[in-house]
């Protein structure tokens, strides 16, 4: 196993809701969808995964619903609200401008 | 925003089902599995895996819980009930904690809300801080005054202060209207308000023009008798009423918590009219008490200071042999009010607080006790993932329901308390009686209940629980040091209160069991004060008397009647100073006053209603009353003093004043009590009250021997004196009832340090007990072993008490030792007892051995009757 990266503060959520923006996805999926997209640099395990969906539900940006899995099983599905996809935007350029900040002052050279 | 609010607010009231999560997670761990079988485990292998990286669920569970907006409402009343439960379960130590937390917090509520009464309460004058009480002392009387002859040139050149005022007393008087009432009235300068900053509720203060001789009558009524007497009506300003026949205009009405300085009731407040100039000529003038507001930047200790030269102008008018023992005196007018007051309120407050350190400790060591109990409880929890935050709430909710719960019985507690104190108070106390639980005090005990509480609940959670704990093992000792140190501390304290109260109590007893001199049972005192408006001359005061007297002495059962103007033992008497006495044929001494000499005019009877023997000479007879001569009766004390080893029959002596008649000495009579309990006798001389005007006062106590039960004999006296005067007031008391009142206040005193140091002796025990029992319990399994090996039931036994008398032992030393250092602060009121009394030390000690040792042994048999086979398979 890939030794795994402490995420910054506040940016599970961003992922999440990232994750979540082309479609429904139960918990698992997001688990393993971020992991695959992150070549495994990123692990989100179980103990801060449902705390954050839970939180963000509670926050009204995603809502959830019972569902049927890909091989059938009764599963809950998570949905980016409009609320949601307003503050994915937000976080996403707050994020951008964040990075390179953070890349100027270490000296990097800030990607176009 | 606002959708977040909604949102909020909808998962606050839907609650998602427990089963929900749980069916979501399990889905997690199966999609997991799935994923481990496709990777090629075999399915136990992968299920396992799943479950490993998956880790607690329980934590997972509980962190997706507190996500939820408001999550922990819910949990403070699942605490709660958890609580309660466990409250239910152990029984003991539920009611030994409420106990505990109900007496201190009961017994502190009350004596603080008396204390500050006394010592801390706000004086309703505006800007008290800057008032004092000015004047000279003398060993005539105990406060400060002032003479006539002095006040005004002191008025005139004082510098320390902004206002100079005075007050010549309160006496009472009469209101003669349609509804005529007895009333008290002071009388005062017309600057006394306006220095105090008293401004009337209705109406304006007295006018300078007011307040001189033959000025215009003028009075101002306190608020409780414009509520009382006029039913607030507000046209009572401009009204006239009618004050010992005198019609005076009302001008105002004072606030409701207007006081005299000196806290003596006073209904109306007059100007004290005093012709100034004839008082500056006067010597020594009039009494009068002088207040004063300080300049700014000057305090009492400059201010006496500064008014050295205006004292030493009093001085030089004062005779030469005098002059040593007049002092001044400046001090604020609290200090004043409370003066003696003061040390019986701070013990009072030493007591209660040892009360309380002694009832924390205990709720200390209880909680200690339970939280080591359930060391194994908070282990498995722990270990099933209930957070480390979740176990110190919920023992923090504990506490705080056991201290909300103490903190009200504790109040209901104090409410009662404070009724029996303000019950049992002396009426000497007059601050007392307007004592009433104070809000900011109870807040102030529950805040100290609930972080005593806290503090020592919180302590044993906070420690990570041990795993060890979760081996059958009975807790571990961790806290059972401090506990002990606990149990020291609550013994040595219990035993500092109980040698307090115990010297009290000896003392208390001694004043009981004080030979008076005098027989006090089978008569019957009457208080008859007459209105001076209406017995307006002496002559006229003198018949009411004597056609009383003849009345009293023809009721059925009555065997003598006497009169007298005071009756012993109390302080109130007449007083003269001893060096006034002329005898005739010897040299008047030269230096110092000598001391008072008592004395009191009676009628020939009034010794032997009291039993007093005449010891030499005779005593008064009738036909004496109606010579003109002038006789006296000395006490044992005045001839010695007076005469030595000469006899005093015969001799011609001269009293006040010094060119008044010779008075000849018919007979000396045995000492009698005279100054109070607990003062020492004083020199006495009687005169005999004759049937001459001049001889005469307006009040008078009647005594009635009688063989007949006091309770039968009163209604006929008041009968007799209705038949006379109809709307006279008469006070009856037994003289037994009168002397048994001036041991009110050491009753007082010793009843409530007596009943702190039971309260505090009966928690220490408690604590002990509690200790011991613990120790016990804990080394049960030890025990078995000592008796597999051959140990006797007796070691055991002693074993145990060996442990609780260690402790006893060094608590009782500390705790005498902390006595013997602080019982000369109650010196000054003990009664023919040291302050360091062997026998109250010796009983006490005891007392407190033979308690303690009986709650130790209890645990102890319990401890020597384990059987070995059981304790061995305890664990």
């Amino acid at each position: 196993m890939p030794p795994s990266t402490d995420l910054l503060q506040g940016t599970l959520d961003l992922l999440i809701l990232q994750t979540l923006a082309p479609g429904p996805m139960h918990g698992w999926a997001v688990a393993q969808r971020i992991q695959q997209v992150s070549r495994h640099v990123l692990q989100i395990g179980q103990g801060s995964l449902y705390p954050a969906l839970h939180r963000l539900e509670y926050k009204g940006w995603i809502r959830s619903g019972w569902g049927a899995s890909e091989n059938n099983r009764r599963a809950r599905f998570y949905s980016l609200t409009r609320a949601g996809k307003r503050r994915l935007e937000t976080e996403l350029e707050t994020w951008d401008r964040l990075s390179s900040a953070i890349a100027l002052v270490l000296g990097r050279e800030v990607q176009a | 925003m606002m959708a977040e609010f909604l949102a909020r607010l909808r998962f606050l009231f839907s609650r998602r089902r427990p089963s929900d999560l749980d069916e979501e997670l399990q889905f997690h761990v199966e999609e997991s599995t799935r994923a481990n079988l496709a990777a090629g485990m075999n399915p136990g292998e992968a299920r396992r895996t799943a479950i490993v990286e998956f880790g607690g669920v329980e934590r997972a569970r509980e962190q997706c819980h507190e996500q939820r907006p408001g999550w922990w409402l819910g949990t403070v009343g699942q605490d709660v009930r958890y609580a309660l439960r466990g409250f239910r379960r152990n029984p003991v130590f539920t009611l030994a904690a409420l106990a505990t937390l109900t007496l201190g917090i009961g017994a502190t509520t009350a004596v603080f809300s008396v204390v500050d009464r006394i010592l801390f309460r706000p004086l309703p004058y505006a800007h008290a801080d800057r008032l004092v009480s000015v004047g000279l002392t003398a060993p005539i009387v105990p406060e400060e005054f002032m003479l006539g002859g002095s006040y005004y040139v002191w008025r005139d050149n004082q510098k320390p202060f902004e206002a100079f005022t005075s007050e010549t007393g309160v006496s009472s008087c009469d209101l003669t209207e349609h509804n005529p009432a007895h009333l008290s009235c002071a009388d005062v300068e017309a600057s006394f308000l306006p220095t105090l900053g008293v401004l009337p509720l209705l109406g304006r203060n007295f006018l300078p023009e007011e307040d001189r001789p033959h000025g215009p009558k003028v009075a101002l009524v306190s608020y409780g008798l414009w509520q009382s007497h006029y039913a607030r009506d507000p046209s009572i300003v401009n009204r006239l009423i009618d004050i010992d026949g005198n019609l005076t205009r009302v001008i105002g009405v004072l606030p409701k918590d207007f006081e005299m300085p000196t806290v003596e009731a006073a209904d109306i407040v007059l100007p004290q009219a005093l012709d100034e100039a004839e008082q500056r000529k006067a010597d020594p003038g009039r009494v009068m008490y002088a207040f004063a507001r300080l300049k700014p930047g000057i305090d009492a200790q400059q201010a006496q200071a500064m008014l050295e030269p205006v004292f030493n102008y009093s001085l030089s008018l004062a005779p030469p042999q005098f002059r040593k023992e007049v002092h001044l005196r400046v001090r604020s007018i609290r200090d004043r009010e409370v003066h003696d007051m003061r040390m019986v309120a701070w013990i009072l407050l030493g007591a209660v607080l040892a009360v309380l350190l002694i009832a924390c400790a205990n709720v200390a060591s209880l909680l200690m006790a339970r939280s080591a109990a359930r060391q194994r409880e908070l282990a498995v929890r722990s270990v099933l993932g209930a957070s480390r935050r979740r176990l110190i709430r919920q023992t923090l909710t504990e506490t705080l329901v056991l201290s909300l719960a103490g903190a009200s019985l504790g109040c209901a507690l104090a409410e009662i308390l404070l009724r029996v104190f303000i019950a049992i108070a002396p009426e000497d106390v007059p601050l007392l009686a307007k004592a009433s639980l104070d809000p900011r005090i109870v807040l102030f005990t529950i805040l100290l209940s609930l972080a005593c509480g806290a503090l020592f609940g919180i302590a044993p959670a906070m420690e990570k629980p041990r795993m060890a704990a979760l081996a059958a093992r009975f807790g571990s000792g961790a806290h059972a040091w401090l506990r002990r140190c606990l149990v020291v501390g609550q013994i040595a304290a219990s035993i500092v209160l109980l040698t307090g109260a115990a010297l009290l109590l000896r003392s208390f007893r001694n004043l009981e069991e004080q030979k008076m001199g005098m027989e006090t049972q089978g008569v019957l005192a009457a208080n008859i004060s007459l209105p001076r408006y209406r017995y307006t001359t002496q002559q006229k005061q003198m018949d009411f008397f004597l056609r009383a007297e003849s009345a009293l002495e023809h009721l059925p059962g009555v065997s003598a009647v006497a009169m007298t103007n005071w009756l012993p033992p109390g302080e109130t008497h007449e007083e003269q100073i001893f060096n006034n006495i002329a005898v005739a044929g010897k040299p008047r001494p030269t230096s110092g006053t000598g001391g008072m000499v008592a004395w009191r005019r009676i009628t020939p009877e009034y010794f032997s209603i009291l039993k007093i023997p005449i010891v030499r000479g005779q005593g008064f007879t009738q036909e004496q009353r109606s010579s003109s001569e002038h006789y006296l009766i000395l006490s044992s004390l005045l001839a010695a003093r007076l005469f030595g080893g000469e006899d005093p029959i015969g001799q011609h002596m001269r009293l006040v004043p010094p060119d008044g008649p010779w008075f000849m000495v018919l007979g000396v009579a045995a000492d009698v009590r005279n100054a109070g309990l607990a003062g020492a006798e004083m020199p006495e001389f009687y005169q005999l009250r004759r049937n001459i005007a001049d001889d005469w006062n307006p009040w008078e106590v009647m005594m009635v021997k009688t063989a007949l039960p006091p309770a039968a004999v009163e209604p006929w006296i008041r009968a007799r004196i209705g038949q006379i005067d109809p709307t006279l007031p008469v006070e009856i008391v037994t003289l037994s009832e009168d002397v048994s009142r001036l041991a009110d206040r050491p009753r007082f005193e010793a009843s409530l340090l007596a009943f702190f140091a039971l309260g505090g002796l009966a928690m220490a025990i408690i604590g002990l007990y509690g200790v011991i029992s613990f120790v016990a319990t804990q080394r049960t399994h030890e025990i078995g072993v000592r008796m597999a090996l051959g140990a006797s039931r007796g070691d055991i036994l002693r074993l145990i008490t060996v442990e609780g008398g260690r402790l006893i032992a060094t608590g009782a030393v500390l705790g005498l030792c902390a006595a013997f250092a602080l019982t000369r602060l109650l010196g000054s009121l003990l009664f023919q007892v040291g302050a360091h009394d062997p026998a109250s030390f010796v009983a006490v000690a005891l007392l407190l051995a033979i308690v303690a040792l009986a709650a130790t042994l209890i645990p102890a048999r319990a401890a020597m009757k384990v059987q070995p086979v059981e304790a061995l398979r305890y664990e």
